[in-house]
């Protein structure tokens, strides 16, 4: 779908276990990796990246969907519709942005208000990430193949980050640290160099945001900036998978 | 027990002998906080540390570790490379110390964990004495003071270390020393009880335990509950520092394109809601209050029928971590209608 390519390219950046993939996959339909590529076969598993944004991109989701025994929803914007749907992407006035972003031929381009792919078709399962963790993605194909489905942590970012005893950047710098909120998997890759957590996984399976803006908010940060902060890489509604 | 007395000007000297007992990890600073790290310089150690990040429990149950290999024809194998290698803990607080013997209590009694217990029994622990800041409530948990546990236990007596001798190889390492420690004065025994006196003064914060898990019972339906559960954020940092959460799960790993892979445990607790989720998706613990109510339950009550004691050492670490305030002396206190009560 529409996206930054990231997350094929983490798969393609998988060096060390590259072999192995095509030596455990038969790879059909992967246009970063290949360029003879078939685009009708039947499909026992379809990694789809990228988020909804055009028409086409939904006609081609449908398709994806009907070819492949099982759909996985890849990178942030996939699993929960990621900086393309943040809170202005789906503001519902598609033709006011339009106008003022490509003036008066704005009308004639296919953009539609950005969704996740769990917004258009049944998603099986999702690996998140902005990009993925490539170590998520090898566990995930390893699974697959033995006809499981990955066990992925579910908790916030902040388990992690004490797990390898970084500095709390919340706590002690007063700093909006999205770790609280945001679902790891990451190793708390940011805290660990000193930089917030901006929430690129998405949110935790049992986030618990009323909480978390209050907690903001007594830190004396505008609530307008913290739920944009929250929304840049996921909207309100969750993938539900 | 063996008392005797260390120059402290020669506590250099010490800890370049202790070396040859093993690695020797002790606090060093780390942005303002601490941490028990392998010491590459004796200067960079912080024995006037408050509390590390995560207590000494990551040294005997790891955030993460592999605990076999299983494969096809061999089966199951258990990983034990690294369990004996040797250790020793140099500056470790009472409280934390009593950690250890409780998750020994876990750990080494009735099931027993032999990678938990290999690594115990492959590391020395040095005690030092500390001073309590405004998130120590260890004397009211019983846990300032240690019998047991320990190899040696430092206190600041002035100019030497007044030494508590625990076991044969804290005797070893003394021994090790050649003449280095001295014979205890009089003198050295006052100023000990004078010292010992004043650090009891000097807790700001208490809690009353007697009776504590009758309150809870009583408590069950409080409102409370509710309270923390609509906080709570569910983000785990109270247990990954706690010294005596000991909860963990166990997954499988699979190699890719096989049948085989480690199996891997990891730190887990029981503030997530994935903690009590089972096949058919049961939640026994659905809700975020169920699950904090869960927490403070297994701490004070249910440990206590168990063990005889609360699986709480008062070190303050939760109180610091929590990102939005939970505070469990103020919790306990609140429980018992009553502002920070006297624990003599």
């Amino acid at each position: 779908m529409t996206g930054c390519a990231g997350d094929q390219l983490v798969m393609l950046n998988c060096e060390d276990q590259l072999l192995d993939v095509v030596a455990a996959l038969d790879i059909r339909d992967f246009l970063m990796a290949s360029s003879g590529n078939d685009e009708e076969c039947p499909l026992d598993v379809a990694l789809v990246e990228g988020a909804v944004l055009t028409r086409r991109d939904e006609e081609k989701l449908n398709r994806v969907r009907e070819r492949a025994k099982l759909l996985v929803a890849v990178g942030t914007c996939a699993v929960w519709g990621g900086v393309a749907a943040m809170d202005g992407g789906r503001d519902g006035d598609r033709a006011r942005l339009l106008a003022e972003t490509y003036g008066p031929t704005g009308a004639a381009y296919d953009s539609t208000p950005a969704r996740a792919l769990h917004e258009v078709v049944k998603v099986d399962f999702n690996i998140s990430g902005c990009p993925i963790e490539k170590e998520q993605f090898i566990s995930a194909l390893s699974h697959l193949l033995n006809g499981n489905a990955p066990l992925f942590p579910q908790y916030p970012v902040c388990t992690e980050c004490k797990m390898r005893e970084n500095n709390c950047l919340l706590i002690e710098k007063g700093e909006v640290c999205c770790g609280p909120l945001t679902v790891a998997g990451c190793n708390a890759r940011c805290p660990a160099l000193n930089i917030a957590c901006v929430g690129c996984r998405g949110p935790a399976d049992d986030a618990n945001t009323t909480s978390a803006l209050a907690m903001f908010g007594e830190k004396g940060i505008p609530r307008d900036d913290i739920v944009r902060k929250l929304r840049t890489f996921a909207p309100m509604e969750g993938p539900g998978v | 027990m063996k008392i005797l007395k260390l120059p402290k000007n020669k506590l250099d000297f010490f800890a370049s002998v202790v070396q040859q007992f093993g690695e020797v990890h002790a606090p060093v600073e780390q942005n303002g906080q601490f941490a028990f790290q392998p010491v590459r310089r004796w200067s960079e150690v912080r024995l006037d540390y408050n509390r590390t990040i995560l207590p000494p429990k990551k040294y005997f149950l790891p955030p993460r570790e592999t605990l076999l290999q299983y494969a096809g024809d061999a089966g199951y194998v258990p990983v034990m490379e690294g369990l004996d290698k040797k250790i020793v803990l140099f500056g470790v607080h009472a409280c934390d110390v009593y950690g250890l013997n409780l998750l020994d209590l876990v750990f080494a009694g009735a099931y027993r964990d032999p990678y938990y217990q290999a690594r115990r029994r492959n590391a020395a622990i040095i005690g030092i004495e500390c001073t309590p800041d405004e998130h120590c409530f260890c004397r009211s948990m019983r846990a300032d003071f240690v019998e047991q546990g320990f190899d040696l236990f430092l206190f600041d007596i002035g100019d030497y270390y007044f030494t508590l001798v625990g076991t044969a190889l804290g005797d070893d390492m003394v021994l090790a020393t050649g003449p280095l420690f001295e014979p205890v004065s009089h003198q050295d025994v006052e100023e000990y009880k004078r010292r010992s006196a004043r650090k009891r003064e000097a807790f700001r914060l208490h809690v009353e335990i007697r009776d504590l898990p009758e309150i809870f019972e009583m408590e069950y339906s409080s409102d409370i509950w509710q309270g923390l559960g609509e906080r709570c954020l569910s983000c785990g940092s109270c247990s990954m520092v706690c010294p005596t959460c000991y909860c963990y799960e166990v997954a499988d790993e699979v190699q890719l394109g096989s049948r085989e892979g480690p199996r891997a445990r990891t730190w887990d607790s029981c503030l997530f809601a994935t903690h009590a989720l089972v096949a058919g998706g049961e939640n026994f613990r659905k809700t975020r209050p169920s699950r904090v109510k869960f927490r403070f339950y297994h701490k004070q009550r249910g440990f206590v029928a168990e063990y005889g004691r609360p699986g709480c050492v008062g070190c303050g670490r939760c109180i610091v971590a929590c990102p939005v305030k939970i505070d469990v002396v103020e919790v306990l206190n609140q429980l018992r209608s009553v502002q920070n009560v006297a624990s003599r």
